[in-house]
């Protein structure tokens, strides 16, 4: 919760006047809880929350005296004057702010002892500092069933809501879903949806950072821990590109929270986290971790200790016949990366190292126009969003535009196949699967006639169509103020790139048998796009594999390294936007298992050359010297809230370009998304049930029928790079002739139907 | 009710309101007449032909006393209890009916065969005629003593149904 906003005290525009007795400046117009707040003055306030909105003075908690104005002030919705007198502690303003306690607590419970809040809430803390010692109120208080449950995540104690509407105010305005409003009036006002409907959207978890009181708890950390007995560790979400800074909460080495921060970073996600992000950690301990290493000979698999593990994978690698591939997952980290290039430059001497991901090459000129961060949405007029569709993809990206559309008036145009989750608020200029290139012209105009405008770009839907990146590349140098934002798949995408690592070359080397072993980090290449091809590729080399749940690699690896998780090591992921940011180690992990740079950094004293370090930070410090891509970056300069890296240059990484394969025109386009809410992660999260759904082929009514398939009925699909089988689920707002999959979803392969290069795809559907 | 009916019932008034929030009344009001009160799908036709959310929609409904978002009896009996009535003897009136009618005598509610709800009303304007009743949104009658509400209550049980409830 960010109860204040951010104050600029060095600002030019600061105007005099004085507080509590003493001569203080702050920037004019700044309303006055913050101000006070920046000069070291507690205001106490309940319904203020500047990142929802406007003030609405639903409370009255924040009551001050201004001289020369009738009554108390709300200071919350009162901006600085030059020369006002404000008393903040006076007789008058401490009468006023006892009064409104006494108040707000005459229907309150006061059920500290048995409520989840207690101990990290703004209400009895501003009870204890600004509150009457007594009530007067001996009536019988208001009471109602509790809790009930808003949804299968959300608890919702209706007694103790103050009804400062915070969390109406985030439904409706941050969110825009709708779904939550006040209902009923004076003493029996309620907090409730629709016809006591579940709250199901995608950002609801915010409501409870947003309440002030112990009115909305999450479900899954109900009576789990007290604020004394939890450490709280800033860290940053590993599932999706957007890098949104969270904080974790642990409780006896296990993470039993996951939350915005108090002090959010604005550059980024400004707090909200979406419900994937906010409630997936339970996914690290689901059915298929990997607690035990594992050596599979003639005989079978057996477990054993990673000593045992450690020793087995060095002869693997040591009787490799060729040099090894190292293969980087999606969200390896930059120091796991980075010990894997110092292997394949030491103990694994011409090692050939690549990211499991989408070729940087034919993006690269795009990749070098001028970057904005997140926080830059919000000045921009006009936010031009060019293929994908970030709701499902980089969630909390749909907040920054929902805000920019809402707050400041944006233009926001969606270009693409389909609706997006930002259709009620976005232009949409149509563009068929796979033919940006047609809508380009039409791009390229509305940057050139905008004054600052923001590009926000699909890395799979441009990667496929480099003629329209470096049409778009162009148009946005073309106008001076324009910026862009690379809309990533991988969580470090950019951070392996910044290495220097491509994506081509490993798997070829491998198909021409010149590799005789293979480590894959966080990586399962049977279960990415082209896991045919990988398969094929692969053969018979023996595979080692530094994981942390079994997957289709795991499956068939000869040795696998069990590592930790996100949430339990330490380490640095590289936002879509190019800020670096550091994860920390949360919780402890299974006993067999070790931070995956831990294995690596083994890995080569077993091998005989040890590199120069033994920690993240020194393993840090080394890459930053040996890569320019690090801006030679330290885990100071990072802090709590990250470091962009320098751009890329126009001609970083141009060589990482995979088979052009022409897609042809015959058959269905078909439209990979990788869609958070079907990847492991939210699929095997226990919390996240509501958004538990088999895969499915998704298709306009049209194509359903054409291909003579139903709604629910099996479609064997098929594409140059392979079939797939998976039931049709037939949607609104698709265009025909196209089939729409979403990647990373447990137990289905529509994965079989990419090129390991990604790129075009057309496919064939039959019953 | 139909979305389609809502839109047509407010199509003439549209002019009226310059606000279009402020047509949510009206909806609310007209999508209450088939059934006495609003069903989830009522809330829905509104929520349809307005542009707002249900939800939206549902808590204008829940704010307002005349706005049933659950069932009510045929008849709506509205006993004001604001200052001249109640010093006119309307408490009297009240507990009397609510003893007839077997209803809890702090909330009011409905008769057990459905047919008869006593509620409580503000000062409805009529104090020269305290104590006053209200029945359903039409007619406003008074003074009543307990006997002659009762006699009131028994001739709206006798009555024919209005067409359409105006609440
Ligand atoms: S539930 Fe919490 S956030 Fe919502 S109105 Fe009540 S106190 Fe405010
Ligand atoms: S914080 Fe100012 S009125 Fe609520
Ligand atoms: S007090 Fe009953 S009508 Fe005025």
């Amino acid at each position: 919760m960010a109860d204040y906003a951010p104050v600029d005290l060095t600002a030019e525009n600061l105007v005099s006047f004085e507080l509590n007795g003493e001569k203080v400046q702050a920037p004019a117009g700044t309303m006055l809880v913050d101000a006070c707040h920046a000069l070291g003055v507690e205001v106490p306030i309940f319904c203020y929350e500047p990142r929802i909105g406007p003030p609405v003075g639903a409370c009255r908690m924040c009551l001050v005296e201004v001289e020369g104005m009738r009554g108390l002030q709300t200071a919350c919705s009162t901006p600085v004057q030059p020369d006002m007198v404000v008393r903040t502690t006076s007789e008058l303003a401490t009468q006023g702010q006892e009064s409104v306690l006494e108040l707000l607590l005459a229907n309150h419970p006061l059920d500290c002892p048995v409520c989840d809040k207690g101990g990290e809430c703004p209400l009895q803390d501003r009870t204890f500092r600004f509150g009457p010692g007594k009530s007067r109120f001996h009536e019988s208080k208001r009471h109602f069933l509790k809790p009930v449950e808003l949804s299968s995540r959300i608890a919702l104690d209706r007694e103790r809501c103050i009804s400062c509407f915070r969390c109406v105010r985030f439904s409706q305005e941050v969110a825009q879903d709708g779904q939550l409003t006040m209902q009923e009036r004076g003493g029996r006002s309620e907090i409730a949806t629709f016809s006591g409907d579940a709250y199901e959207a995608r950002f609801t978890g915010n409501i409870i950072d947003v309440c002030p009181v112990g009115a909305l708890t999450s479900i899954p950390y109900r009576f789990v821990a007290r604020p004394w007995d939890v450490t709280n560790t800033p860290s940053v979400c590993g599932l999706c590109p957007v890098g949104c800074n969270t904080e974790l909460t642990l409780r006896e080495g296990v993470v039993r929270r996951v939350s915005g921060r108090d002090e959010p970073n604005y550059a980024v996600e400004e707090g909200w986290l979406c419900d994937v992000g906010r409630w997936a950690y339970d996914s690290a301990d689901h059915t298929g971790r990997l607690h035990r290493a594992v050596v599979r000979d003639a005989n079978g698999a057996r477990e054993t200790n990673m000593a045992d593990a450690l020793s087995a994978a060095t002869l693997v690698l040591q009787r490799a016949d060729g040099p090894v591939g190292i293969l980087l997952g999606p969200a390896a980290t930059v120091e796991e990366a980075a010990i894997a290039l110092d292997l394949a430059g030491g103990a694994l001497r011409g090692a050939v190292v690549a990211r499991l991901g989408i070729p940087a090459g034919p993006l690269a000129p795009l990749r070098a126009t001028r970057r904005a961060e997140m926080g830059d949405i919000d000045d921009a007029q006009t936010v031009i969003v060019v293929g994908g569709d970030p709701s499902l993809q980089q969630p909390v990206v749909e907040l920054r535009l929902r805000k920019a559309a809402l707050r400041r008036g944006a233009r926001i145009v969606t270009v693409g196949s389909r609706r997006t989750g930002l259709a009620d608020v976005a232009e949409h200029v149509d563009a068929a699967p796979g033919a940006l290139h047609a809508a380009i012209s039409d791009i390229a105009a509305r940057i050139a006639a905008s004054a600052e405008p923001v590009v926000l770009w699909d890395e799979a839907e441009l990667a496929a169509e480099p003629a329209a990146a470096d049409a778009l590349a162009t148009a946005i140098a073309a106008n001076g103020a324009a910026r862009q934002i690379e809309l990533g798949q991988d969580p470090n995408g950019a951070g392996l790139r910044a290495l220097g690592i491509p994506a081509t070359g490993l798997r070829d080397a491998l198909a021409a048998g010149r590799l005789g072993a293979l480590i894959t980090v966080h990586a399962d290449p049977r279960s990415a796009p082209g896991r045919d091809a990988w398969d094929a590729a692969l053969g018979d080399v023996p595979v080692v594999s530094v994981a942390t749940h079994v997957d289709a690699t795991t499956d068939r690896a000869t040795v696998v390294l069990p590592s930790l998780t996100l949430w339990e090591q330490e380490g640095t992921l590289v936002s879509m936007t190019g800020r670096a940011q550091r994860v920390r180690r949360g919780a402890d992990g299974p006993d067999g298992a070790a931070p995956g740079w831990e294995i690596l950094i083994a890995l080569g004293h077993y091998l005989g050359a040890p590199p120069a370090y033994r920690t993240p930070g020194a393993a840090f410090a080394a890459a930053a010297k040996a890569h320019p891509g690090l801006g030679g970056l330290t885990y100071d300069d990072m802090g709590t809230l990250g470091a962009p890296l320098p751009p890329p240059a126009a001609d970083h990484l141009a060589g990482d370009a995979g088979e052009s394969v022409a897609a042809g025109s015959a058959g269905l386009a078909l439209v990979a998304v990788r869609d958070v809410h079907a990847g492991r992660a939210a699929q095997g999260s226990e919390a996240l049930l509501a958004f538990h759904a088999p895969a499915a082929a998704r298709v306009s009514a049209a194509t359903a029928e054409r291909a003579r398939l139903t709604d629910g009925a099996t479609a064997r699909i098929s594409s140059p790079h392979g079939e797939a089988t998976l039931p049709v689920r037939v949607a609104p707002g698709l265009p025909d002739d196209a089939v729409f999959v979403a990647l990373g979803t447990p137990g289905a392969a529509p994965e079989s139907l990419l090129g390991p290069d990604r790129g075009p795809v057309r496919v064939e559907l039959r019953p | 009710m139909t979305a389609d009916e809502i839109r047509a019932y407010l199509e003439p008034r549209r002019h009226e309101f310059a606000d279009p929030r402020s047509l949510v009344m009206p909806a609310l009001k007209y999508a209450q007449t088939t059934r006495g009160h609003l069903s989830r799908e009522d809330l829905d036709a509104v929520a349809e032909a307005t542009g707002f959310t249900p939800s939206f929609v549902e808590s204008v409904a829940s704010f307002y006393d005349r706005l049933y978002t659950q069932p009510v009896g045929n008849r709506v009996v509205s006993v004001c209890i604001t200052l001249s009535c109640m010093l006119r003897g309307s408490d009297e009136v009240w507990d009397h009916l609510c003893e007839k009618e077997g209803i809890d005598h702090h909330h009011g509610g409905t008769s057990a065969d459905g047919r008869i709800t006593i509620q409580e009303a503000q000062c409805l304007g009529y104090c020269d005629k305290a104590p006053c009743i209200q029945v359903d949104a039409d007619e406003t009658l008074g003074p009543f003593t307990p006997d002659s509400a009762a006699a009131l209550v028994d001739e709206l049980r006798a009555a024919p149904d209005p067409e359409e409830y105006w609440r």
